[in-house]
């Protein structure tokens, strides 16, 4: 990744760096270049990082390395690996007839949802950090729908959508909205609307309290200094408000995207009335490739895995591209 | 700060982006057949029984029992693990994978397995009066090239189910015979309006196999016929026609090709529904709840001739693993007692696998309208390992023939099962 030279400040001044407290051995004393003060010999530095170290090793790269080697092998339907495969199992997948719409799927999810998710918590950060009684309340009560599973989440909601015996339409036809009940989750141009509204619901929390985070973190002599000098609430929220909230944005956006995107309980459990891949995004694709569907082939589902990873890695990348574009040209 | 701040996203990033490649873990392998535990030929002492959770009420506690009762009479340990039936799927697909796979494993299917040559057969493991006492049936569908391994634990027979109370309202004096008169009492009730049922037909991914083999074995159809695969034949395009005529004429619920069997089940609890296919252990709801005032009859057939009803077995198999054949083979012998299987079937409300079973449910009269069809029930082709793929095939196609052409919808299943799946 281009960004991957941040990781590392270096040389260059970052937070704190000058400053009396580098002299101690603290956190910023480990980023020193070797003869400074708070260097420590390599092995020993080995030893403190072994920890972390193996964890990654074991939970993170182990298991991708079995995944690849997954993707190339070829299975019969009972898992029983029965030789290698090559890439095989990647063409098949880039030959599967509904990849086509297994792909638009996910893009109108991912966008959909996390679009509505930034705009709405916007909105919702703002009221939240007026204070008005109740206010803890308020928070608490939106922190719900994020501490709740969404396995349980998603089935609360089968059940709200319900045909025949869901509240939503049992509040529709009282109110004479509608005629006849709207079946959301098995009418093909309702189905993915109604996955959308959950996805929302499930995102909001996290993203309200990032925003909450980023308002609190304005100063508020900018604020001050813009009324005085006589800036409307709009020029104030479109100028100030905004512009210093881009991190929070940036986090919200990208952590909100990963997340969407790799949502399977919603999408598989409001979907699981509905035959084919109508409207499977690309993570409910790669399951029901291994498990449920004719091919039921772990190897072409580990294939679909490593293309998921692949995606995720590429868009984010190009969002961060994008943002650190802007940000050259506004300097 | 920015530069921190964006090292701050592009770190979270990055772990997630391997979080995500670790989520996919599961999928280790392994390229050896069977197990390899015990590598040196030791005889096993202690065997794993993977099972399918038929009840939450009685599933666990009859495997406990019975590993108590097998450890005390043949000294060996038997450790249970119950799966529910939407996991365990995968769960064997997995534990295959990595080279666990149990001893001995409860499942829907077992072709597959046979084909890949990680059973044991009947002669290895089942003793031979056992063998005699299974159903001749479920011998034949559990035969794979000759040899005998898909052994039942249960089964259960379709039946259909209706509403007494709906038929009474609707003026209908008697269940159905023919499908002509199935439509005709399924426009009645339907006509009784306040969003009654005629007909529940469930046609959605859950066991869309089922409906479908229920309606096309008593339209003199089948799946395959003298070794091959028939499923486009005329008669089934003709069955497939008339489920798709009663769902244009709305005699049945919403949607028939979006609603899977559970569902279903709940419109019949309800007493929206009036007719429905059911099992035993929809009649066991349905006597608990005591809500619905139902009769069950044998399924009607489109000209009228005898009823033929669609049969279920899940089964019991046996994994080769070195040393564990004595072990297995106690198994199946203290199983098939028939204080075991029997206790096993009468508390979850299924239908035996054996003759000395039939025997002994003989005087169950709630049981006798399955009781009488099993010895002849016909099984959908679970002995041919392509089966298990196209099961699926039908699961995630068959609904799309409501709102298609059934023609080209059983085309196409029909050259999946030529193409081996």
């Amino acid at each position: 990744m281009s960004d991957s030279t941040t990781v590392s400040p270096g040389p260059a001044p970052v937070a704190g760096s000058g400053d009396r407290r580098s002299r101690m051995p603290s956190r910023g004393g480990r980023r020193r270049r070797a003869g400074r003060i708070g260097q420590v010999h390599p092995l020993v530095a080995l030893l403190w990082l072994a920890p972390a170290l193996a964890l990654i090793l074991g939970v993170v790269l182990y298991p991708a390395i079995k995944l690849f080697d997954a993707s190339r092998g070829e299975y019969s339907i009972t898992g029983l690996r029965k030789g290698d495969a090559g890439w095989d199992n990647y063409v098949k997948v880039l030959d599967h007839p509904d990849l086509g719409t297994v792909l638009r799927n996910t893009v109108v999810w991912v966008v959909a949802v996390v679009a509505i998710t930034i705009v709405l918590s916007l909105a919702l950060a703002q009221f939240l950090v007026k204070s008005f009684p109740g206010r803890r309340f308020v928070r608490w009560a939106v922190i719900i729908p994020w501490a709740a599973s969404l396995v349980i989440t998603s089935q609360l909601f089968v059940l709200l959508y319900d045909y025949n015996y869901g509240i939503i339409n049992h509040v529709l036809l009282s109110l004479h909205v509608i005629g006849t009940p709207i079946d959301f989750l098995g009418d093909d141009s309702w189905t993915m609307f109604s996955m959308v509204v959950v996805g929302v619901f499930v995102s909001l929390p996290f993203t309200i309290f990032v925003f909450i985070a980023g308002l609190g973190a304005i100063p508020d002599d900018v604020m001050e200094a813009a009324t005085v000098d006589g800036a409307s609430p709009w020029q104030r929220y479109w100028n100030i408000t905004l512009p210093l909230m881009r991190p929070a944005l940036m986090i919200a956006t990208v952590l909100n995207v990963i997340y969407v995107f790799n949502s399977f309980p919603i999408v598989y459990t409001l979907n699981d009335r509905n035959p084919g891949y109508l409207h499977d995004t690309t993570i409910t694709f790669m399951y029901k490739l291994a498990f449920k569907s004719q091919e039921h082939d772990v190897g072409m589902s580990a294939a679909a895995g490593i293309f998921n990873v692949l995606l995720i890695l590429v868009v984010v990348g190009i969002y961060l591209k994008i943002i650190n574009w802007r940000e050259e040209t506004s300097r | 700060m920015r530069s921190t701040k964006q090292s701050v996203v592009v770190a979270g990033l990055a772990i997630a982006g391997l979080a995500l490649g670790a989520c996919g873990g599961g999928t280790g392998a392994g390229t050896a057949p069977g197990g390899t535990a015990g590598s040196t030929g030791e005889e096993a002492k202690t065997i794993k029984l993977v099972a399918a959770e038929y009840s939450k009420d009685h599933t666990k506690a009859f495997w406990d029992a019975f590993a108590k009762t097998y450890h005390d009479k043949t000294g060996y340990t038997l450790e249970v693990q119950v799966v529910s039936w939407d996991n365990i799927d995968q769960q064997s697909s997995t534990m295959i994978q990595n080279n666990q796979a149990p001893d001995i494993l409860n499942l829907n299917a077992y072709a597959s397995y046979a084909k890949d040559g990680l059973l044991y057969d009947s002669d290895a493991v089942l003793p031979a009066v056992v063998k005699d006492d299974i159903l001749d049936t479920f011998v034949k569908y559990g035969t794979y090239q000759g040899k005998f391994y898909g052994f039942p634990d249960l089964s259960s027979a379709r039946a259909f189910f209706y509403n007494k109370t709906l038929f009474q309202q609707a003026g209908i004096a008697a269940p159905p015979k023919t499908w002509t008169e199935l439509e005709a009492d399924a426009k009645k009730i339907t006509a009784l309006g306040g969003g009654k049922v005629g007909y529940a037909l469930p046609l959605g991914p859950e066991e869309a196999q089922g409906e479908f083999s229920m309606w096309l074995f008593n339209n003199g159809g089948d799946w395959k016929t003298d070794g091959n695969w028939v499923i486009n034949s005329d008669k089934n395009v003709a069955t497939l026609d008339f489920l798709k005529k009663l769902a244009d004429e709305k005699v049945t619920q919403n949607n028939p090709a979006r609603t899977n069997r559970a569902d279903a089940f709940d419109l019949f609890k309800s007493g929206t529904a009036g007719m429905v296919i059911g099992f035993s252990p929809l009649a066991a709801d349905l006597d608990k709840d005591k809500k619905v005032d139902y009769a069950v009859a044998p399924f009607p057939s489109n000209d009228g001739t005898e009823s033929k009803t669609f049969g279920v077995t899940d089964y019991l198999m046996a994994f080769k693993k070195p040393g564990n054949e004595k072990a297995v083979k106690a198994f199946y012998n203290l199983y098939y007692t028939p204080d075991q299987v029997n206790t096993f079937i009468k508390a979850e409300g299924f239908l035996p696998v054996t003759k000395s079973g039939v025997a002994y449910f003989s005087n169950e009269k709630a049981l006798q309208v399955y009781l009488n069809t099993l010895p002849n029930a016909k099984l959908t082709p679970t002995d041919d390992p392509t089966w298990d793929k196209v099961k699926l095939a039908v699961q995630q196609n068959l609904g799309g023939a409501m709102n298609g052409s059934p023609k080209a919808t059983l085309d196409g299943l029909q050259r999946t099962a030529e193409s081996g799946g």
